[in-house]
């Protein structure tokens, strides 16, 4: 176990250092941050340009830059932004708060509609509640999820004015970005739970329980549903890192103070460290859920802990 | 009269210390769409952090919306010493929002600081590399002796880095300390700081020119259009600022009862320049075939909902240099095509057009110019490129195709600003184009004390690279405002500084 542990760990070490590098040196193919810095700036020369860059750290070469910025991430210190000089590790602390809270509703939401609905397809095979619930989730997995959130936003916010259009202020804003969010990711679950619940369902033991002539809410709710969990927690725990990398498109929508918005502007303004310091606590995130994963794979089945 | 009785209910009740409730009617919310990240003068040349900080700071000279140079922390300037020196009469019993006083030693510390090493790690020093040395006369005048004549530095001197700040606070805090809790003179003191959610200021009761007349402004920082007007439709914003606004949006605003746009001239223009030097553009009677070829009207009122103005020379009316007499070239498709043909062009030829590949509006402008060249035999293309890749790379290193997007403006307005780095031989955007009679007209220009001599100059310029066809001046775009009719008193400010001290809510 402990080798296993080892490897996995070691395994994770080079992921970030692929990753961290990849964005550090693609980013900065992307263009001057002194230029932006300068933008309406009438008569910035080479030389104001030059200082700019100085002062940023910019003149320094690559590997040197990617090397301060290694030294620092051990200490827990992602930088200083090129917007103000703001520390990128604050940055990001106070925003990856709102992205988990965010994604963790969304999942909730996810999994409260698709089990029941996987489930109702599962058993109705072939007939129309199937139909429906799989034209249903077709529909769901070809929505852009931005168009979703604008008319989400035009109906509840600004016909009905029951809910804020943005921000993160209370319960109220949480509803419509974890509503756009659960929704795609339920088209997607419903058709898992389904798949899932039919094996079950041809299994013996659940012919067994109908033998017995317990009731069949007994027999898909306490028996099928039970052996269903273990890849459906599985494959939800692994949605959690996905989905954090697609929140960054309904966090902007929403103006939603997290990771996406954070990486997003620092995009727009080439601001280096906040979106190293973004990409990689996201890569540390969804590397840890992972190995938590594959290490809780390991506990249980023994064959797979030679990895 | 309902509205000051409430008004003076309001102060009277902060004065209890019951403000909190009370205030909350005036205060006012503001979707801005970038969070500068520090407060600090000398940082930044972001459009929205003026649009904040103009809010804190003072200037010794002040600049509205009207765009005339009043006094500001400066009461009176002179020219001495045939320009090489401004002897600058302070005002008198101005305080900080921490109760420092206001006095020669402040502006001293400000130009020192700012043209010091503080302010080479910033955008900011070059604008005010004229400045030679300040010299403090007695408390409240000062000397700024000029290295070499800059007609714009008192402008220069009502924005951005000349901002005075506090001596005292800065020595014992510590610049770090300062980007984020900024001092200044101005109407509004910073209460609140949240990086990239918000800023929240209050009322400054003792500013000079009397207390503001809201006791809060909330910033909210919002950087996706659609995002910040749905929360002014919601009543949660009441004033959406430029650059956010999309033109396809005027109408969902315009179609609101409680809400309006208001809109003025900005400084930005834009234009199609020219390679002048290689392919089929470097014959001038191509290029006023190409200009004379293109409805630049029509573009505006179809593409641009009206809200822009056509120009004749690369710079909106509002820019010192403009010349009202200039006419742009006229729309004349047949002078177009006999142009061409005389100067051997054959129908068919090909034509590219470098443009910003995320400016949306732009990319229609330019479909629709192509489509009005392909009318005279013109086939082009449009190549559009990531926009840093083409500031960077592509323009400066002259490796455009014939023609390119160039989007220029400064809060200045100053036609000098534009025209130096535009014409001038070597400078970064002329990547084609070297003559020198325009380059000595250029130099000239600026070391003219003489502002109305320098004027005549500047519109002897305009009409010189019209004559010249050294690009195809489109048009001069409006700052758009969205604004909830409650908001009384707003006026929209063309260069984004916008000071609220006299705006107020309607109950």
């Amino acid at each position: 176990m402990a080798r296993f542990l080892l490897y996995r760990i070691f395994q994770a070490f080079f992921v970030i250092i692929a990753v961290t590098l990849i964005v550090s040196f693609a980013i900065r193919l992307t263009g001057d941050p002194a230029l932006m810095l300068s933008q309406g700036a009438g008569s910035v020369t080479e030389e104001d340009l030059a200082n700019i860059r100085e002062a940023l750290g910019l003149n320094q070469p690559f590997l040197a830059q990617y090397m301060d910025f290694l030294k620092g991430l051990l200490v827990g210190d992602l930088g200083k932004s090129f917007m103000g000089g703001i520390s990128v590790t604050e940055l990001v602390a106070r925003a990856l708060p709102a992205t988990l809270a965010l994604a963790f509703t969304s999942l909730i939401v996810s999994i409260v509609i698709s089990i029941p609905l996987g489930i109702k397809a599962a058993t109705s095979r072939g007939r129309w509640p199937d139909q429906v619930i799989r034209i249903l989730s077709l529909v769901g997995l070809s929505f852009p999820n931005f168009w979703l959130a604008i008319m989400l936003v035009l109906l509840f916010s600004i016909t009905m004015s029951w809910l804020p259009p943005s921000g993160m202020e209370g319960f109220e804003s949480f509803i419509m970005p974890a509503a756009t969010m659960g929704i795609i990711l339920t088209a997607t679950n419903v058709r898992l739970v389904r798949t899932t619940m039919l094996e079950t369902l041809n299994a013996q033991f659940v012919m067994v329980a109908r033998a017995k002539g317990l009731s069949e809410n007994v027999v898909l709710y306490k028996h099928a549903l039970r052996n269903c969990s273990i890849p459906l927690i599985t494959y939800f725990g692994l949605q959690f890192g996905g989905l954090l990398g697609g929140i960054v498109v309904i966090e902007r929508v929403f103006n939603w103070p997290g990771l996406g918005t954070l990486a997003f502007d620092a995009v727009a303004a080439r601001d280096y460290p906040v979106l190293q310091g973004v990409i990689t606590v996201l890569s540390l995130l969804i590397i840890s859920i992972n190995l938590i994963v594959d290490i809780a794979y390991g506990l249980v089945d023994p064959r797979m802990r030679k990895g | 009269m309902r509205k000051t009785r409430v008004f003076t209910h309001s102060l009277l009740a902060s004065a209890l210390m019951l403000g909190s409730v009370t205030a909350y009617a005036s205060t006012l919310t503001v979707s801005s769409p970038q969070d500068p990240g520090s407060w600090d003068p000398i940082d930044t040349f972001l459009v929205n952090w003026s649009s904040v900080a103009t809010n804190i700071f003072d200037g010794l000279t002040y600049r509205g919306p009207d765009l005339k140079l009043v006094p500001g922390l400066a009461t009176a300037w002179e020219e001495l010493d045939k320009g090489s020196r401004i002897r600058f009469t302070l005002r008198e019993g101005v305080t900080f929002h921490n109760g420092e006083p206001f006095n020669a030693q402040a502006v001293k510390f400000t130009f020192d600081r700012l043209l010091g090493e503080e302010g080479a790690r910033g955008p900011q020093a070059s604008n005010y590399s004229a400045i030679s040395e300040v010299n403090v006369i007695d408390d409240y005048t000062v000397d700024f002796r000029l290295a070499q004549p800059d007609p714009v530095l008192l402008t220069k001197l009502a924005g951005y880095g000349a901002m005075i700040v506090p001596p005292q606070y800065i020595t014992e805090h510590g610049d770090e300390h300062f980007n984020r809790n900024p001092i200044g003179t101005g109407p509004f003191k910073l209460a609140d700081y949240t990086p990239r959610e918000s800023v929240r200021l209050d009322a400054y009761e003792d500013h000079w020119a009397g207390a503001p007349k809201l006791s809060q402004v909330n910033y909210r920082f919002i950087s996706e259009p659609a995002t910040a007007v749905a929360e002014l439709q919601a009543g949660r914003v009441d004033i959406v600022i430029p650059p956010t606004i999309p033109i396809g949006m005027i109408d969902t605003i315009k179609n609101n009862p409680s809400l309006s746009i208001v809109s003025v001239a900005s400084p930005t223009v834009e234009a199609l320049r020219f390679n002048t030097k290689s392919g089929i553009t470097a014959d001038e009677r191509v290029r006023k075939a190409i200009i004379m070829a293109v409805d630049r009207d029509a573009i505006i009122d179809s593409i641009l909902a009206g809200e822009a103005q056509s120009i004749a020379s690369f710079q909106g009316a509002l820019s010192f240099g403009y010349d009202p007499e200039l006419k742009p070239l006229p729309y004349d498709p047949q002078q177009a095509k006999s142009l061409l043909k005389e100067a051997g062009i054959k129908p068919g030829t090909q034509l590219q057009i470098d443009v910003r590949g995320n400016d949306s509006t732009f990319g229609e402008v330019a479909q629709v110019i192509a489509s009005y060249l392909q009318m005279v035999g013109l086939n082009v293309s449009i190549r559009p490129y990531e926009t840093n890749v083409l500031l960077n790379d592509i323009i400066p290193a002259g490796r455009t195709g014939d023609m390119f997007q160039q989007k220029w403006g400064g809060w200045t307005f100053d036609y000098d600003n534009t025209a130096y780095l535009m014409y001038h031989t070597g400078e970064r955007w002329n990547p084609y184009d070297s003559d020198p009679k325009l380059d000595k007209m250029l130099e000239e220009q600026r070391s003219l004390t003489d502002q109305a001599k320098r004027e005549q100059l500047l519109q002897f310029i305009a009409r010189y690279t019209q004559d010249r066809v050294l690009e195809i001046p489109l048009y001069n775009v409006n700052a758009l405002y969205g604004v909830n009719n409650r908001v009384q008193n707003f006026q929209a400010a063309p260069d984004n500084r916008l000071r609220l001290n006299e705006v107020y809510i309607a109950e």
